[in-house]
């Protein structure tokens, strides 16, 4: 589901921050950020202990030695490692295809007039609110119709499709480039295409790398239509998960390993750009 | 000409993007299928399965592999039978994913020759018309769609037992020897009161059974009839057998003798090494399962003996080839090996699946288990499979059990009274069968 | 690449642009509509067209073994889900386990945005921190609480038996399983809300501020008489956007046993679950779509309702 946050007003006003924090503040941050963690602290501690550890009371709480013995295990029986291969494939295509339909259409939207301009706009931003969801039955009619099932293009295509990145493109783009300079363009002669190659891109640039980034990580979660879709023989990490958790593996334990190595990428991918994704949300956020 | 160039780099342009798109889509789709057909006859044969076969456990595969120098088997195993027809159906529907090898349980054979016979390969093309007198009469009709096609081979059958652990019964004063308790639980009845002893005195806070769907589920195996009659018309309901399986099932959920655990569940397997049951009514591939979970640790803490009420059959499995598989003649050959009574004899040995061929049963009446403190588990398993009644088979059959036991769970776990469960298990299969 | 055209010839960059000739005017107009073909196509193909075919599809039955025949059956998918109890029980699920896990979640994160909002050390490093689980999938978390919430094993009911509480059947208990499965919509989207309510805080003008503390406000008074109702807008945002989240909410209870009825008695299943055990669980694809378009229809309902509210509410404050 993606949506967007009314556009957040701008500027000095920073009203509240002008107060100091005091020791309660820290104390109920800090609660929070520990109820934030500790899930990801369990899952390590349960991914390094045998099953035989796990069901035991009282519980064990510090991480024991079992860790690689269940990485082994779980990229054995559920071939974490191919899930792993196909999410990077299915996300990274989702993300470019996304980045440049919604740039592209975004512009379109934003700063070419043209009939129907309004009726398609409206279409596009209404259909934001309905979950995909609700289309699954059909969608899984057409490509079992195509021979698709459980091959990756069911999963890259519909993937492609983002209202939201279009609504997101087209405010970026009504924002922050001047009419002024696609008129000087079209006086100079350029094409609408060299217009948006060598203008409306590198202005875009920042707000595609926003939208790379959150529909990167969306794609890599996305979780109903990759379970409808796919299988175990050609899972992503979130259908592998499914599988983990469906009974496909014996051990907690080794459910855990699993768990713990289908979150690194994007755990990485927060951890080297969690101020730009902070960012990104707080200008016009995006759910799913 | 500015404007057609212009035009024709944007269209270029814009044939790029979706072109990127597409290709992008294709590197997915050429990774498909890991099955890689190098040069010089290499094959890999792929092979799904759900619960617990036991061919790579038995070493099976590696063999064929060495019999067979260019084949490789690569096995996916899903625990849960239920998670693994829902995949396969899908991948059926959608002609994409499927495995050259597909395993079918007994109770969804029905479907596969009375709905879906022409997504599977007749294997009468393979010549196994040859392969009739292998199996037992019923395990090779229950295969045959309409027109006489074959459309998987027999792996095993599930003849019914009782394993417990004698560690616990010990703690709790019962008697361990295998013989006695047969006598003593010679009836259902006679069983539920041995629990209500072992509830008494139970050590720590095990129960006598791991759940009462598991009771239901090797009771109902002891009827000729269950969910359909011969005519194929839906009996369930009114099928007084079911009915007193039902009582019994209800009786030990509210005496608090269940552990109240969903097997295939992964709390379910942690019960094993916690011990937090003294009984596991077991089919014969049951076995495995049990060592697997168990471990080295439960070695000679197991027993088998014979189940109470008399002789019975739950599960037992097919092999398919489905017509969307890549190396049909292949998995026809890897299938006819598995299948083969010597294959079946050795499986029975190292994992307890009960051979269905008739040539293997003799062959492994003295088997023992040392596992299972040294149990004669041929001879038991045996029998059993000599008494238990040839089952009618329905295409929803493994729904309607479904059902029925979550129902019976409801009882166990929640209190709902049976008659309000007895309507939910009702409109369950309302929903199933639509 | 097969999109090749004869060489055109070069014409030098030195001339000045011709007036816009007929073609050229003629692509002018045509040009936008080929910036929307690469996302128009794909979604009329994978997002319009599925949607709109639901509706058609709702009124036949289609099984999942045989995708391709289907039969008439006009409103039957409807008439037989309205007959389904197990229909009404997901509606209610659906609703209580919304309200469960969207209002906890919403007044945690208004009062994490507050404190978030002060002057203070470590500011990028806490939003950073309560927004980690954002960035965790549905799967991983819920299986991930499932086993913390695990009855026999599980931390939770260790640590509640510590102080003195029995073990609590986090599966089969009703009210249990779904305050277990509201646990992780409130862990994976309380930091996401924080963040957007503090965006909007961000956004109150100052000189309100400024004018209450002359006023004398208190802190206290200043959150509720100055910065709520400048968050209103926002609040309404996050509550819509929450609200729709939780009519779909499908990973959560689907993971927490791996049962597509949620619970042996649906005690937790949702419209998102129920939707999905009619379709890949009972193989009725036909009643699947019905499902799709009752959730649909609900949703905007919920949608226009809390507009109403909303509307009705800035009206009243207006007339005061």
């Amino acid at each position: 589901m993606t949506a967007l946050a009314p556009p957040v007003r701008s500027g000095p006003s920073r009203a509240g921050r002008t107060l100091h924090a005091g020791p309660l503040a820290y104390a109920v941050l800090v609660v929070a950020v520990l109820f934030s963690a500790f899930p990801f602290y369990w899952t390590v501690v349960a991914a390094s202990r045998s099953n035989a550890d796990l069901a035991k009371v009282p519980p064990a709480l510090l991480p024991g030695p079992h860790l690689m013995r269940n990485f082994e295990a779980v990229l054995e029986e559920a071939d974490i490692g191919r899930a792993l291969l196909n999410s990077l494939l299915v996300s990274g295509s989702v993300t470019l295809g996304t980045v440049l339909c919604c740039t592209l259409a975004g512009f379109a939207f934003a700063k070419l007039r043209f009939r129907g301009r309004g009726a398609l706009l409206a279409v596009t931003v209404g259909t934001m609110m309905i979950p995909p969801q609700l289309g699954v039955i059909p969608l899984f009619m057409l490509i079992a119709e195509l021979g698709w099932v459980n091959q990756l293009q069911s999963v890259v295509l519909p993937g492609l499709v983002s209202a939201f990145g279009v609504f997101f493109m087209r405010q970026y783009l009504v924002q922050s480039l001047p009419d002024e300079l696609i008129e000087a363009a079209r006086v100079d002669g350029a094409s609408t295409a060299r217009t948006f190659w060598s203008i409306v891109v590198p202005i875009a640039r920042p707000g595609m790398a926003v939208l790379g980034l959150l529909t990167f990580m969306a794609a890599w979660n996305d979780f109903f239509w990759p379970v409808v879709a796919l299988s175990s023989s050609e899972p992503t990490v979130q259908v592998a998960l499914r599988q983990l958790g469906g009974g496909y593996v014996h051990d907690q334990s080794v459910i855990m390993a699993g768990t713990l190595l289908g979150t690194l990428p994007v755990l990485l991918v927060f951890g080297l750009l969690g101020r730009q994704i902070v960012g990104g949300i707080m200008q016009g956020a995006v759910k799913g | 000409m500015p404007i057609a160039r212009a035009a024709r780099r944007t269209a270029v342009r814009l044939g790029a993007v979706v072109l990127t798109g597409a290709l992008l889509a294709a590197c997915g789709s050429s990774t498909d299928g890991a099955s890689g057909d190098g040069a010089g006859g290499e094959v890999t044969v792929t092979v799904d399965l759900f619960g617990s076969f036991g061919y790579k456990e038995a070493g099976l595969y590696a063999e064929y592999e060495r019999l067979h120098p260019g084949v490789t088997v690569k096995q996916t195993d899903t625990e849960d039978e239920a998670d693994y027809w829902k995949s396969l159906q899908t991948r059926l529907a959608g002609g994409g994913g499927l495995a050259d090898v597909q395993g079918i349980e007994v109770g969804r054979i029905a479907s596969v020759t009375q709905q879906q016979a022409e997504r599977f390969e007749d294997l009468r093309k393979y010549g196994a018309e040859a392969l009739e007198n292998r199996f037992a009469p019923a395990k090779w009709a229950a295969a045959t769609g309409k027109g006489g096609e074959v459309l998987g081979l027999g792996t095993d059958v599930g003849p019914e037992a009782m394993c417990y652990r004698k560690d616990l019964f010990e703690q709790a004063g019962l008697p361990t020897d295998r013989e006695e308790l047969a006598k003593k639980w010679a009836t259902w009845d006679g069983y539920l009161e041995l629990g209500k002893r072992y509830k008494a005195k139970a050590p720590g806070r095990s129960a006598w059974i791991d759940s009462v769907g598991s009771l239901y589920s090797i009771m109902i195996g002891q009827e000729k009839e269950r969910y359909y009659d011969a005519s194929g018309k839906l009996i369930w309901e009114d099928n007084p057998a079911l009915r007193t399986a039902w009582d019994h099932a209800v009786e030990a959920a509210r005496g608090g003798l269940s552990a109240k655990l969903d097997q295939w569940s992964p709390q379910w397997n942690q019960a094993f090494a916690a011990g937090s049951f003294a009984t596991l009514p077991c089919p014969a591939w049951m076995l495995g399962y049990i060592k697997g979970q168990a471990g080295e640790a439960g070695k000679g803490r197991w027993d088998v003996a014979a189940l109470p009420g008399g002789a019975g059959n739950w599960g037992g499995s097919y092999l398919t080839v489905p017509r969307a598989a890549k190396h049909k003649k292949e998995a026809y050959e890897l299938i006819e090996w598995l299948t083969a009574p010597e294959q079946q004899t050795r499986l029975f040995e190292k994992q307890g699946n009960f051979p269905s061929a008739t040539g293997a049963i003799d062959e492994v009446a003295g088997a023992k288990d040392p596992f299972f403190s040294g149990a004669p588990i041929g001879k038991i398993f045996g029998d059993a499979a000599k008494a238990a009644p040839v089952q009618v088979l329905g295409v929803h059959d493994q729904n309607i059990a479904q059902q029925i036991t979550n129902a019976l769970s409801e009882v166990e776990r929640k209190g709902t009274s049976p008659e309000e469960a007895w309507s939910n298990a009702r409109k369950g299969v309302e929903n199933t069968i639509d | 690449m097969t999109l090749t055209a004869p060489p055109a010839p070069a014409v030098p960059r030195t001339v000045p642009p011709a007036p816009p000739g007929a073609a050229r005017r003629a692509w002018r107009t045509v040009s936008p509509y080929a910036y929307l073909a690469p996302f128009f196509t794909l979604f009329v193909a994978f997002g319009l067209f599925p949607l709109l075919y639901t509706a058609f599809v709702s009124l036949y039955r289609v099984e999942l073994q045989t995708p391709g025949d289907m039969e008439w059956r006009g409103l039957g998918n409807y008439t037989a889900l309205l007959r389904d109890a197990y229909f009404w029980v997901s509606l209610r699920n659906t609703f209580t386990i919304g309200v469960l896990s969207t209002v906890p979640q919403l007044v945690m994160a208004l009062g994490l945005a507050h404190l978030l909002n002060h002057r203070m050390r470590g500011r990028t490093f806490l939003r950073t921190a309560v927004l980690l689980p954002y960035a965790t999938s549905v799967a991983a978390a819920t299986l991930v609480f499932a086993q913390l919430f695990g009855r026999d094993f599980g931390l939770i009911n260790y640590v509640l038996g510590l102080v003195g509480i029995d073990p609590v059947d986090w599966q089969n208990g009703t009210v249990a399983s779904q305050i277990a499965v509201s646990t992780v919509v409130i862990w994976r989207w309380t930091g996401y809300n924080t963040l957007i309510y503090l965006a909007g805080m961000q956004s109150v003008p100052v000189e309100l501020y400024e004018a209450a503390a002359m006023d004398g406000a208190s802190r206290w008074r200043q959150f509720f008489h100055v910065t709520l109702p400048g968050l209103r807008p926002t609040i309404l945002f996050t509550v819509v956007v929450s609200t729709i989240g939780a009519t779909q909410l499908f990973g959560e209870p689907l993971l927490l046993e791996g049962s597509v009825s949620g619970g042996i008695s649906h005690q937790y299943q949702t419209l998102g679950l129920y939707l999905y055990e009619q379709g890949w669980g009972f193989f009725h694809l036909g009643r699947a779509a019905a499902v799709a378009w009752v959730m649909f229809l609900l949703i905007l309902v919920l949608v226009g309702l809390n507009a109403l509210i909303a509307r009705r509410r800035s009206r009243k404050e207006a007339g005061r």
